[in-house]
């Protein structure tokens, strides 16, 4: 079965960011705050309101600190909603666009014809403990003393730089770009423009990894609505369609055992959506990338097509910035706009849909007709990120 | 152990896992292979994933390795560190790949953080951790 033109984005809300709680004293707002306020954004920007989704979907992304099972169902008791169709995020950073799959199919076979999907978190202003971590990580990687996604990373950076001979120039220059679109972007966390010499003299967090390569995490909201094609013909904005999707959990690229951990499974889900969406990489007009690391958004621009890997000449000559060959991270993505836990991704289907609306504002995309969307979830054992999602999504039916 | 010192944390020591550790503790490294694909399966589980047979044996394995890839770790960070390995800054974790193909997620020690290298020749050591429980880590080999 195909998704193509299945459903169409009606309504986004995205709140600012903030990190409030971060330093004693400071007033605090609850993740049910966010969730509130996303909601409402979302429900004036399409114009329907709670009755609309009684009985229809919900979506709920789950933050990776709150283990607690039934988190979609308390979020639609915290909103008021008794959904007809609840699906949580099973894929962490990825789940924004996993649910779009997901709530795609359902309203494509006519099981609702209605979704609103939404996350927040609130890691500075409420303490959640630390979640629950995987086995694998529990007995094979904490007994070393491993910190987090930031060793990992690190080790793929360097092993990249190592194989392909790419340089902090190469990798700065994604961290400059999107911090130029931040700035022009006013919901934007982080918006002073940075120069190249202040992405090579941030902090080293994680030898090769620096301060400016990482996400920086935030309080906040984000929500999107998804209607049948139907419905949407009746609603105020212009739709914006899922001309395709693809998912890919847990890839291997070589043996289980030892893959290769330069590749990030958006190589399959990419194709995949692409192909469902019937479109060559000439007609994509954008690409709003997971970005939890700078050399997560270098790899994946490889790892779906638009160069071959290790072609550190293409990242060399090509303009990333809204004017140029190949716009990415238009809205500065979660490196500069805030990551609240897994509701980061959300960030990157909503500056889709601003794009193909025409409200890209100063950044906008010049003719933009369809975009690319993706989103990644968790470091598994000895490889790259194990929750790979993508979508395209156009202007046009 | 000095009082009030945080411990570090340990492995679960799981029933798919125990043929492990228990050879570990006999200073010996031995990882899953599958009898019907021939595929090494690590990290130790019920059955191997490459081809789902069960037909899977512990086997001794030569305990050298290469460095694919590294990073120093200089700062305690993040919500899943632990500040028990503050005494042990500068170290290095490592991804290891064993001559026989799985990769492990290690420690390279005996030598200054600064001289490791991608490519570098190791060799397997065992570390004690706990009374019964020693970990395999890499020194550079000879």
């Amino acid at each position: 079965m195909s998704l193509r033109n299945k459903a169409a984005i009606v309504g986004i809300g995205e709140t600012p960011t903030d990190r409030l709680g971060s330093k004693p004293g400071e007033p605090r707002k609850s993740t049910a705050a966010y969730l509130a306020w996303a909601m409402r954004l979302a429900f004036e920007d399409a114009g329907l309101s709670l009755k609309d989704f009684q009985g229809q979907g919900l979506g709920v992304t789950i933050p990776t600190a709150y283990p607690q099972p039934f988190w979609p169902e308390e979020v639609a008791e915290i909103l008021g909603i008794t959904p007809g169709f609840l699906l949580g995020g099973a894929t962490g950073g990825a789940g924004a666009v996993s649910l779009l799959g997901g709530m795609a199919a359902a309203i494509g076979s006519g099981v609702i014809d209605l979704a609103l999907v939404i996350g927040a978190a609130a890691p500075f202003s409420e303490h959640w403990g630390g979640g629950l971590q995987p086995a694998d990580m529990r007995d094979w990687e904490i007994p070393y003393g491993t910190m987090g996604p930031n060793s990992k990373i690190a080790m793929v950076m360097r092993r990249y730089m190592h194989e392909y001979g790419a340089t902090l120039d190469h990798f700065g220059k994604i961290a400059v770009t999107g911090r130029y679109h931040a700035s022009l972007n006013p919901l934007a966390y982080l918006r002073k423009p940075i120069t190249m010499e202040d992405y090579k003299g941030s902090r080293l967090v994680a030898d090769p990894v620096r301060l400016l390569d990482c996400v920086i995490p935030a309080n906040g909201g984000r929500a999107y609505i998804l209607a049948s094609p139907e419905r949407a013909k009746t609603l105020r904005h212009k739709p914006v369609y899922l001309k395709g999707f693809g998912e890919r959990s847990n890839p291997s690229y070589g043996p289980r055992a030892g893959s290769d951990a330069l590749v990030i499974g958006v190589k399959d889900a990419g194709r995949v959506a692409m192909e469902m969406a019937g479109v060559e990489h000439r007609e994509i007009d954008f690409l709003q990338l997971y970005d939890d690391y700078i050399v997560v958004v270098y790899l994946q621009i490889e790892d779906l097509g638009f160069c071959a890997k290790g072609d550190v000449r293409y990242f060399e000559r090509t303009d990333f910035t809204f004017k140029g060959q190949l716009p990415i991270q238009t809205s500065g993505g979660m490196i500069n706009c805030g990551q609240p836990s897994t509701a980061g991704g959300m960030l990157h289907v909503i500056e889709a849909v601003r794009q193909l609306r025409g409200e890209g504002g100063g950044r906008q995309v010049p003719g933009a007709k369809n975009g690319l969307v993706t989103g990644l979830g968790v470091l598994p054992y000895g490889k790259n990120l194990g929750c790979c999602s993508a979508a395209i999504l156009g202007g046009e039916a | 152990m000095a009082e009030g010192e945080i411990r570090k944390p340990l492995p679960a020591i799981t029933p798919e896992a125990k043929p492990f550790w228990d050879a570990a503790a006999e200073q010996k490294l031995v990882m899953q292979r599958c009898r019907d694909c021939n595929a090494w399966v690590w990290t130790p589980r019920p059955a191997c994933n490459e081809c789902g047979g069960e037909k899977i044996e512990w086997t001794p394995m030569s305990g050298k390795g290469e460095v694919y890839s590294f990073t120093v770790i200089r700062q305690i960070a993040g919500r899943a560190a632990s500040p028990a390995f503050q005494n042990d800054i500068p170290y290095v974790v490592a991804w290891v790949d064993l001559e026989e193909g799985p990769r492990m997620i290690t420690n390279v020690i005996g030598c200054a953080p600064d001289d490791v290298k991608i490519g570098m020749k190791v060799a397997v050591v065992f570390e004690r951790a706990a009374k019964d429980l020693w970990l395999p880590k890499f020194r550079p080999a000879a």
